[in-house]
């Protein structure tokens, strides 16, 4: 079942999500699925991006859950302090 | 606490810090998100029912956008995460018939020249000012002006651009130095804030920040953070907050009472106001109200009730639903923006372990990235990273902040 689960959002994240994240260097890589809970890493444009929660949570998380309703939730282990090329930095506006 | 279906559209800029924790509290609080961005998601075109693009400079077509997706998605509230989408939410919420500030109101809250005006003629204190236009010679102003004087823009924030002159060889310096940083991409604004500056009397004190939140008109003070820096020019580079404060009650409840005629005289009404004030022996001065909660990740200090965060209080707000406790936990607790020493690109940061080794530091966050452009102000608006504390007493949170930054090394070249 998980293993199947795992295969599915593979499949989501090759086919949709990391041919549009491209469009701003960046990617995503399926770390694992444990209880119906999807967990990913982003790399690229996408780790440390000002607006890498709102790919997380309103773009991938709602696409995933939209294609694959037994997915609960979708968490992102990145370390985003890292990243050295972010597509969008933030600052205090 | 009600979890009855609801949808929020959030305003947040590309470049705002503070998309992290709203979309946290929306998530936690259960709600249907939308964000909008004034540059697209890369996933726009496959998630469209979530995630918007608007045009944050243009209030009036923003509305009629995000009017035309309401009538397929119906949103219950609109929250502006920082200055630059307050106009926007308020334009927004009235097109929507929604709860929240008036357009007016969240226009002179933006608009630091209509701010002093309103103020004013409300008899709210604030420092005597002019406005100077761009295209005048500033030589001729620099011999009309009262010294010291501090010159600004009109709507840019975290006090970029904002230079105390001196005399009059410092006035026009400061001038030409603004008119530069008004003409960069990134600031550009627009209308009259494109064309013209604020001159203001310098008002010498020591300077603090008020959290609130309005509920129908009633201003609820959430926090009241000293700046135990000085703030006294050349530049006004934000360091230390820290809360509770350390001034006597009485000021204390003054700067509370200043602060609510200010939101009155502004015809502010609805959702979070950050206030900064500079006291003196003359009594609090209003530099500026915003209709907006604190900047950068500094909202990371507060915490209410049971552990809610600040953007949880602001939803939950938003949205109609009852505020569980607008009290802060008993404990002190501060930030240090970290400044910026120089300009350069960031190579590393050393001593992030030790700094977060000190008693009482929380956290310590580095948001600028190896290989960044670092400028500092009066052209910056970015920190290096903040440091969080929280302790029995606000002078030992203010101790452990500046212990924490003494660990810490930036390599800029």
């Amino acid at each position: 079942m998980s293993a199947d689960l795992k295969t599915r959002v593979q499949e989501l994240i090759d086919s949709m999500i990391n041919p549009a994240v491209a469009g701003h260097g960046g990617f995503v890589e399926l770390i694992d699925v444990q209880d119906n809970r999807v967990y990913l890493q982003m790399g690229g444009g996408c780790q440390g991006c000002g607006a890498a929660d709102i790919t997380l949570k309103s773009g991938i998380e709602r696409l995933i859950k939209e294609e694959i309703p037994e997915v609960a939730e979708v968490l992102d282990t990145t370390d985003h302090a890292a990243g050295a090329n972010p597509y969008y930095t933030p600052g205090k506006a | 606490m009600p979890t009855s279906p609801s949808r929020l559209l959030l305003l947040l800029p590309t470049t705002t810090y503070r998309t992290e924790a709203f979309v946290d509290a929306a998530s936690k609080l259960g709600v249907d998100l939308v964000c909008a961005s004034e540059r697209p998601s890369s996933l726009q075109a496959l998630v469209p029912e979530s995630l918007v693009t608007l045009d944050f400079k243009d209030p009036g077509a923003s509305a009629e956008t995000i009017a035309r997706f309401a009538r397929r998605r119906p949103i219950d509230a609109v929250v502006a995460v920082d200055d630059l989408t307050t106009v926007v939410a308020a334009a927004i919420s009235e097109r929507l018939g929604l709860k929240a500030n008036s357009l007016p109101a969240a226009a002179a809250a933006r608009d630091k020249l209509t701010m002093r005006r309103s103020l004013a003629s409300a008899g709210v204190p604030v420092p005597r000012f002019r406005l100077v236009e761009l295209a005048d010679d500033p030589a001729e102003h620099a011999e009309a002006v009262e010294y010291p004087c501090v010159l600004k823009p009109l709507t840019l924030s975290a006090s970029r651009g904002v230079i105390r002159a001196n005399d009059a060889r410092e006035f026009v310096a400061a001038f030409r130095r603004i008119s530069a940083i008004l003409e960069q991409g990134d600031a550009a604004p627009v209308g009259e804030a494109r064309r013209a500056l604020l001159v203001e009397e310098f008002v010498p004190g020591r300077e603090v920040a008020m959290e609130g939140l309005l509920v129908g008109g009633t201003l609820h003070v959430l926090a009241l953070f000293d700046k135990p820096d000085p703030l006294d020019g050349p530049f006004f580079e934000e360091t230390i907050y820290v809360t509770p404060s350390r001034l006597p009650g009485p000021l204390q409840d003054r700067i509370a009472a200043v602060t609510r005629d200010a939101c009155s005289a502004l015809g502010l009404t609805e959702g979070p106001i950050h206030a900064e004030l500079r006291i003196n022996d003359r009594g609090p001065f209003v530099l500026e109200v915003a209709a907006r909660s604190i900047g950068g990740l500094c909202a990371r200090t507060l915490r209410f009730g049971t552990g809610l965060s600040l953007e949880e209080l602001i939803l939950c707000h938003a949205l109609g639903r009852p505020l569980e406790s607008l009290e802060r936990e008993r404990r002190a607790a501060g930030v240090m923006m970290i400044p910026i020493p120089r300009g350069g690109r960031l190579v590393g940061v050393r001593g992030a372990e030790e700094a977060a080794a000190v008693d009482a530091i929380e956290e310590v966050a580095i948001t600028m990235h190896p290989g960044q452009e670092v400028v500092p102000l009066p052209e910056g608006w970015q920190y290096l990273g903040f440091i969080f504390a929280r302790a029995e007493t606000s002078a030992a949170v203010e101790g452990a902040l500046r212990e924490a930054h003494a660990r810490l090394h930036f390599e800029i070249e």
